[in-house]
């Protein structure tokens, strides 16, 4: 199993109307034994403004610490909140800055722009964005959450309807995955709210 | 010059050999070598390709009603969950029963050969063939195999005329006596709880329930391990089948959800 796979992720942003979802699973493993079923992987950067990072578990935390520093400065100098499109770049030069000795991390961050826009992207562990207008998944549960999304996505769904799509694609794909799962976190931002639940998953 | 492949031959007898017991039934399989010029490297990969797939748990003790025997049923490549219904406990008559960890292919296989074996011993015979001797059987015929990368880690239960019998068996050719055995990856998971409730003055059911809850933490702690806990239990008269849980309903069942009083629901936002 490769380093990715050593603490096991499964992570998915998903797009709808004027709103966003991202949702993340919960287990934290040492390669098949399971240490955790509690492990917080998406953090709240502002108001509207979320980032999960997948991959392997001591880089993502310290990755998100120094985008925490990173962001509080900007907010002192700034007066404002970082945009998502700004923030994703904040990030890629972060990762890319470690071309040689990388952060085995990939990112997925999620927000809303300007006019309320939904904004998504995901990168690789040197910082390659990859935006998308419907969903991005990362994590050992990848591919299962590629072919669980690119079934259930229908564009310009509302909050609720949003939810269901992505704890289903969630839940069918970590079933799939022995490395990630035991519950699952999803957070549904509106302009208005956020929406935090904890899903009831199997636990094996 | 000639090469010495006398190292190469399977110490297995082949075909038509007789032995008394057996003449005319092939004794044990004989399997074509393959053609390569590099044999060594070959089998190597061979024995790569199936170490990691002990990717499971099963268990099996002796207590005062004779032999509880139990297993998940999940199947992983590496990460990916190929299947959540194997089947892991293999039938080999009314009055046996074996476990399957390691490669899939094998334990079947070998399972049917066994059964096969016991048939004809019944036949020629006019009685059952013992735990002991079943056991061996299986044995002898994986010793005949090392180094040639099957992957079995099976143990044989069963009733016989002395009472109920446990034997561990596996592929580098070991076999051990024994009254509680657990196989594959989620094995520590499942002698934690095991070794901590086991009494040997246990009921049936209590007995099924030991079983099945040290199967379910087992799941629950190891990645390899899950889907469905099956139970079976081997008394005097033969096997039963005792249960078949879903493990992900199961631990709902021994650790409810209790919905806490909510301070803060929903985190408002000003708006943009």
């Amino acid at each position: 199993m490769s380093i990715f796979e050593y603490n096991g992720s499964a992570l998915v942003a998903m797009v709808g109307k004027n709103c966003f979802a991202i949702a993340s699973d919960r287990r934290l493993g040492v390669q098949l034994q399971t240490i955790a079923t509690d492990f917080q992987r998406i953090y709240q950067i502002h108001d509207r403004l979320f980032i999960g990072i997948s991959g392997l578990a001591t880089d993502a935390q310290t990755l998100y610490q120094r985008l925490v520093f990173r962001h509080k400065l900007y907010e002192l100098r700034e007066e404002r909140d970082m945009k998502p499109e700004t923030f994703a770049s904040l990030v890629s030069a972060i990762l890319y800055e470690k071309r040689f000795g990388p952060y085995f991390c990939q990112p997925v961050i999620a927000g809303l722009g300007d006019d309320d826009k939904p904004f998504i992207c995901t990168m690789d562990a040197i910082g390659a964005k990859e935006l998308a207008k419907d969903f991005v998944v990362a994590g050992s549960a990848s591919e299962s959450l590629y072919g669980a999304c690119e079934a259930m996505f229908k564009p310009d769904m509302e909050p609720e309807e949003l939810f269901e799509t992505v704890s289903q694609a969630l839940q069918a794909s970590v079933d799939r995955d022995c490395l990630s799962g035991w519950g699952g976190h999803v957070y549904v931002v509106t302009p208005t709210e956020v929406k935090e639940r904890i899903l009831k998953g199997r636990m094996d | 010059m000639k090469l010495d492949l006398s190292g190469l031959e399977s110490t297995v007898p082949h075909f038509g050999t007789s032995d008394g017991l057996s003449h005319g039934f092939p004794t044990a399989p004989s399997f074509d070598l393959p053609i390569t010029g590099d044999f060594d490297g070959f089998q190597k990969e061979a024995i790569q390709m199936v170490k990691p797939a002990k990717g499971t748990t099963t268990l099996a003790f002796i207590f005062k009603e004779g032999v509880m025997v139990a297993a998940d049923s999940r199947a992983s490549m590496g990460g990916y969950i190929s299947s959540q219904s194997v089947k892991k406990i293999i039938e080999i008559n009314p009055h046996m029963l074996g476990t399957m960890a390691g490669g899939a292919a094998d334990c079947q296989f070998w399972h049917r050969n066994l059964g096969i074996k016991c048939r004809l011993h019944e036949l020629a015979n006019k009685r059952r063939i013992s735990v002991t001797g079943a056991s061996k059987l299986l044995a002898n015929i994986l010793y005949s195999y090392r180094g040639m990368g099957l992957s079995v880690g099976t143990m044989i239960a069963g009733w016989d005329e002395t009472g109920p019998g446990l034997y561990y068996v596996d592929s580098e050719g070991g076999r051990l006596k024994g009254t509680r055995f657990s196989v594959g990856s989620g094995s520590p998971y499942a002698y934690g709880v095991l070794d901590s409730g086991y009494r040997f003055d246990m009921s049936v059911e209590e007995a099924a329930e030991l079983a099945r809850r040290s199967i379910y933490h087992a799941t629950f702690r190891d990645g390899a391990s899950g889907g469905v806990a099956s139970v079976y239990h081997v008394g005097p008269n033969g096997w039963t089948k005792m249960s078949g849980d879903d493990v992900g309903e199961l631990h709902y069942k021994y650790y409810p959800v209790t919905p806490s009083t909510v301070e803060q629901e929903m985190g408002e936002v000003s708006g943009a």
